[in-house]
């Protein structure tokens, strides 16, 4: 095979963006990996690299902290919100997906997305505040969900879209109400979407600092509070705040790995395509 | 049983009137086919038959019982989709006894009942497959097979041989057929293949802009057709036309000629004729009365293997097409001139109606 000038030198060119792409994404992991593995006499050091390994940051976070209620209250939040979201999402986007009226109402569900969260915070703490709920992981929750409901909805319209209508009218004479048709015919099909938005909301809400920051206290502290609170009035504990934060990041890489495919489908497939 | 009565059956979408004003008897255990071009009107009456589609005015009822208003699950119909609409998640199994299930039926009846219609279709091997490892003609099968089993009034089949290739379609053509002959059932048969509906159909009825425009079997469609629409959606190649008008002593004034015929028109109406391309004969030379002799040039000829298809020009630019046999062909010439004989009783005349 002959390969011109012009395509070796593109094609080296290529590569060396995508390796300084890839040099530019991971360096911050490779980083906080090492700053948790410093010993805390080094901690706040990030210029020395030369260093004899140690466990105690993460010694220090397992057993000596309160990472893993943290790690708890933050899963049981996304877990609940998740399923919530589902729930309620799924029934939306399916009549999103099959409203015929006008083609843009889908695109009012992503208003509740667009505002800024600083202006539902406050009568969201008003609210929680008298049912005294905050501090509370219900509060939390209920946060959560003005924004994972939207956004699992919109990634479930596209997939909704690709079931045929038929499927649904053929339940329907097969002799099963509309209600039926959509949980025994419609929902399994779109088994692999509910799973993709199941774990995009997850995410979403594991990540969220801002309202679990402004409503939670001791009681219901998720990680991402708990990550920022390493910053203290002594400084950052950074060794201890960098094993907080692989510990955040784990379950995020691993679940956004294990949707990749479904991802770009989910975000743009409920876009135009008649 | 299985008598189905449209009346007065209108269906308007906004300001569109898809259906206007149907009016229709099936016969128990008949083979309708409902035909006509796209967007006629034919797809929604068999969803509104199927409860599909909300009823702008009129009735339907099934048996002498107004159906109009119940959901399709109480209506007792199958239905047969163009894409056969499987249900992706479940086997074949689990397709066919779904309608079953719906009925509280025991598992072990649905089994019985499905395995029963399984080897009727030659399904039995693909009964733990899903719906994607079978191949167009199997799903088309498992889509009739669901249809079935459930034993309903009415049958309902949406187009359901175009998605698959000419050599399958012919099968399934005549597995349904058979199918309908042995279970006896009222089936209605939706399609715009008009090959499809004369060889299935025991009665066509022909669908225009939301109306009917004739009802009848396959041999009165073909050859007496009611309206100029009928005359040139059937047939193929399709009917020529000619314009004309009624001149004195009931003779037709055509670009050809004028030609003699019986009718009760009045003088001066203006009319279309048309007469079918294999009416279209070389002109014998002990001539017969009530033929017309015309004469044109050979300007294309078609071989299509056991027929030709010749198209010919008058000299005052009407065109005609004709269908001639194999063995005939040789007596047809490109660019040269020939006499051709029309059968006054092979004309069709349609009065124009003025819009």
């Amino acid at each position: 095979m002959i390969v011109s000038f012009e395509n070796r030198l593109s094609r080296f060119l290529g590569t060396t963006a995508i390796f300084i792409a890839i040099i530019l994404v991971l360096f911050p992991f490779l980083w906080i990996f090492l700053e948790s593995i410093k010993p805390p006499s080094l901690g706040g050091r990030p210029d020395i690299w030369r260093f004899e390994p140690s466990w105690e940051n993460w010694h220090e976070i397992v057993f000596n902290s309160n990472v893993p209620l943290n790690i708890l209250n933050s899963f049981f939040i996304a877990l609940i919100t998740v399923v919530i979201s589902l729930i309620c999402g799924a029934p939306a986007a399916y009549a999103f997906s099959r409203f015929r009226g006008f083609q843009g109402a889908r695109y009012s569900i992503l208003a509740a997305e667009m505002m800024p969260p600083a202006i539902l915070i406050l009568p969201l703490f008003l609210l929680l505040y008298k049912l005294e709920l905050i501090d509370s992981r219900v509060g939390v929750i209920t946060a959560h969900l003005t924004f994972v409901v939207p956004v699992v909805a919109w990634f479930l319209i596209g997939f909704f879209d690709e079931v045929p209508k038929d499927l649904e009218d053929q339940a329907m004479i097969d002799g099963y109400t509309r209600f039926q048709a959509f949980y025994k015919v419609i929902l399994p099909a779109v088994r692999p979407g509910l799973a993709a938005a199941g774990i995009f909301g997850f995410v979403l809400s594991w990540n969220d600092l801002f309202y679990s920051l402004l409503l939670t206290g001791a009681e219901s502290r998720t990680l991402p509070v708990a990550i920022a609170g390493f910053w203290t009035f002594r400084g950052i504990e950074l060794g201890k705040m960098a094993v907080a934060i692989l510990i955040a990041v784990i379950p995020v890489l691993i679940l956004s790995y294990s949707i990749q495919k479904h991802l770009i489908r989910g975000i743009g497939g409920s876009g135009v395509k008649y | 049983m299985g008598q189905v009565d449209f009346k007065n059956l209108r269906k308007s979408f906004g300001s569109t009137n898809i259906i206007d004003g149907l009016n229709l008897e099936i016969h128990n255990s008949e083979f309708l086919v409902l035909l006509g071009p796209s967007g006629c009107g034919k797809s929604t009456t068999l969803r509104l038959l199927a409860g599909l589609e909300s009823v702008s005015s009129g009735t339907i009822s099934i048996d002498g019982c107004d159906v109009t208003e119940l959901e399709p699950r109480d209506r007792d119909i199958a239905m047969v989709f163009q894409n056969y609409a499987l249900y992706p998640t479940m086997t074949v199994e689990q397709n066919i006894g779904f309608g079953l299930k719906a009925k509280k039926m025991s598992p072990k009846l649905i089994k019985e009942k499905v395995n029963e219609v399984a080897d009727l279709l030659g399904l039995t091997h693909l009964l733990n497959r899903k719906p994607n490892a079978l191949s167009g003609g199997q799903q088309q099968r498992v889509a009739i097979g669901r249809a079935i089993v459930r034993k309903p009034k009415v049958f309902l089949f949406d187009e359901p041989l175009s998605n698959l290739d000419a050599n399958l379609r012919l099968e399934m053509r005549a597995e349904i057929m058979k199918l309908h002959r042995e279970l006896g059932a009222t089936t209605i048969f939706v399609t715009h293949d008009q090959e499809e509906a004369m060889a299935m159909a025991d009665r066509i009825v022909i669908m225009d802009k939301g109306l009917i425009e004739q009802v009848g079997t396959p041999t009165e469609i073909y050859f007496q057709p009611k309206t100029r629409m009928v005359a040139g959606f059937i047939g193929n190649p399709s009917m020529n036309f000619m314009k004309g008008e009624i001149s004195k002593n009931s003779e037709l004034k055509l670009p050809i000629g004028n030609i003699k015929v019986n009718t009760i028109l009045n003088l001066g109406q203006h009319i279309d004729v048309g007469i079918r391309p294999e009416k279209i004969k070389l002109a014998d030379p002990k001539r017969k009365p009530n033929e017309n002799i015309v004469r044109v040039m050979v300007t294309n000829i078609e071989l299509l293997g056991p027929r030709a298809i010749v198209k010919m020009e008058h000299e005052s630019g009407q065109v005609l097409t004709s269908v001639v046999d194999h063995d005939e062909i040789g007596k047809y010439e490109l660019g040269t001139n020939i006499s051709i004989s029309l059968a006054s009783n092979a004309l069709h005349i349609f009065p124009k109606i003025k819009d």
